[in-house]
């Protein structure tokens, strides 16, 4: 069995809720931006496109999740290639994974409501497009702020250099 | 800070495995209160999304006020069924039927849509709203046996939609009024029909027949809603208890102005609406005459929509502005509730009510048009 430090089995957990809860949020979002759309698609075959950008939304959450998971594995050493974690460095990998883990939760869910709400304005109304993606665009900045204090903790909590 | 660390496991009597199990147990019990909580609200409004898209885009084919202004300019029948055909909905049935009988189809498909599409919580609502086509065509029948209309023109007032519409179409050769109500044997009209029977022969009026499938339309719907335990079955209630709210006061207002009593109306009236209760049923039924019903509605939103038309009707002495106004209310009143709940049951009333007041204007102009030189702004006065 392979030897692996505490700190870097506690990056490791760091890492699967950063992405597990980040793409759970993307996960319910973009299946609530989908069947809004869906529904909008089938009445409106014109809608095709403004589904799509409406569903493909909320994933981002799932990619900043995935970004910040990839960085835990890659900096604590789990995938080779450097020393593991301390104990200090793993428990705060643990808070970069909650900080985007949740943040990308609530934002994803959000934005998919948002999206299915305006696919529904958009399909009544074509010229709601714009209207539309600016209210969805603006659960995205609650996963930039959980994206942005990840990166600072990596930064200074010993993670990233 | 990992010595620490260490010792600060070591006195707790733990090691780093059972740390670790631990942190796991911690994080699995909160990621489940996590994803129970969030859930919630996206189980609620799940099973509403692909209907509230599928209705919006079909609210957005309505007819704007531009386009109903177009319409109304129109010179003739003609040209307004050259108009409809500019639009899919209306050209696929005018290409075999009547203008009417066209509107009668669109308003049946849109009631069986909503049937098909509405979610669980509220489907019974509309599969109760879509047997409007089969109270629609029964009472057509009972009419066209009053007006002793032969074969061919009572199959032509029959609109093809509905649960019943292959049995109430083998009744349009039926000689009597009591032979319709005999081929209805079976179906969940019969009873209702036999028992308004004997005041239909003892006043020969079809009025009796009609009132009661009304009345059961009504309470049946209202008994679909009964027991709302959400947002979108409370509003689901209050619009259909609107609806049994008006159409009882339509009622008793009518019925004061015929000098009608209590006796009269008591048997027509449905209990358990939204605003107007039993008890104040009873007064307004009780009251002298019209202008003391609208008073005692104090204390309703219907008060004072009526008191405002109060002053036409003392000039004119027609209560079809009462009638009007109700309409109106009803209308008003859906648009309200159709931006309550816009990933709920919200878009769908919106759109209900749409396609309801769409084809009740279009029939309007459509009657106003039958009669060369009708002046536009009193079709305008006319409608919704």
């Amino acid at each position: 069995m392979v030897e692996i430090a505490l700190g870097t089995a506690l990056a490791a957990i760091g890492a699967g809720v950063a992405i597990g809860f980040a793409g759970l949020g993307s996960g319910l979002g973009q299946g609530i931006a989908a069947s809004g759309s869906v529904g909008a698609v089938a009445e409106d075959n014109s809608m095709f496109a403004q589904g799509i950008i409406f569903t493909a939304l909320p994933e981002t959450q799932a990619i900043y999740g995935f970004l910040i998971a990839i960085l835990l594995l890659v900096f604590s050493g789990l995938l080779g290639g450097g020393e593991g974690l301390t104990t200090g460095a793993g428990l705060v990998a643990i808070g970069v994974g909650a900080s985007i883990g949740f943040a990308g939760l609530g934002s994803g869910m959000g934005q998919g409501i948002a999206a299915a709400g305006s696919v529904g304005a958009v399909v009544e109304d074509k010229g709601m497009f714009a209207q539309g993606i600016i209210f969805t665009a603006l659960p995205e900045t609650q996963a930039i702020y959980g994206f942005l204090i990840a990166i600072l903790l990596m930064v200074f909590g010993g993670i990233l250099g | 800070m990992a010595d620490e660390f260490t010792a600060i496991l070591s006195t707790l009597g733990l090691s780093s495995e059972a740390f670790i199990a631990i942190l796991i147990l911690v994080l699995l019990v909160i990621g489940a209160v996590v994803v129970v909580i969030v859930s919630r609200p996206v189980l609620s409004i799940y099973p509403y999304l692909l209907p509230a898209a599928k209705v919006r885009a079909r609210k957005g084919r309505l007819f704007d006020e531009k386009q109903l202004s177009e319409i109304i300019e129109v010179e003739n029948s003609n040209e307004f069924v050259n108009y409809l055909r500019g639009f899919p909905d209306y050209a696929n049935h005018l290409d075999n039927h009547s203008l009417e009988k066209s509107l009668d189809i669109q308003l049946a498909e849109t009631y069986d849509l909503l049937s098909r599409i509405a979610p669980k919580d509220i489907s019974k609502s509309f599969a109760a709203l879509a047997k409007n086509s089969d109270i629609i065509n029964i009472k057509s029948l009972l009419a066209a046996k009053e007006s002793n209309l032969n074969k061919d023109a009572t199959a032509d007032l029959l609109v093809p939609a509905g649960s019943l519409y292959h049995t109430i179409e083998q009744l349009v050769d039926a000689n009597t009024v009591e032979d319709i109500v005999a081929g209805l044997d079976g179906t969940e009209y019969s009873s209702v029909l036999e028992d308004a029977l004997n005041q239909y022969n003892e006043s020969d009026l079809i009025l009796y027949l009609e009132s009661a499938l009304d009345k059961y339309y009504l309470e049946n719907l209202l008994s679909a809603t009964n027991v709302p335990d959400n947002d979108n079955t409370l509003i689901l209630h209050s619009y259909i208890g609107t609806l049994v709210d008006v159409a009882n006061l339509k009622l008793i207002i009518r019925a004061k102005a015929d000098n009608l009593n209590y006796e009269n109306l008591d048997p027509h009236m449905i209990s358990r609406g939204y605003q107007v209760k039993d008890w104040k049923l009873k007064d307004l039924m009780e009251s002298e005459n019209v202008t003391s019903i609208i008073n005692g509605l104090e204390g309703t939103d219907y008060s004072s929509i009526l008191v405002d038309s109060l002053p036409v009707y003392d000039e004119t002495g027609s209560v079809s502005i009462f009638e009007k106004a109700l309409d109106d209310y009803v209308v008003k009143y859906a648009e309200s509730l159709s931006v309550r709940n816009p990933l709920g049951i919200g878009p769908i009333i919106g759109y209900l009510n749409g396609k309801e007041k769409e084809i009740k204007n279009l029939k309007i102009i459509a009657r106003a048009k039958r009669e060369a030189g009708f002046p536009v702004s009193e079709i305008q006065e006319m409608l919704v």
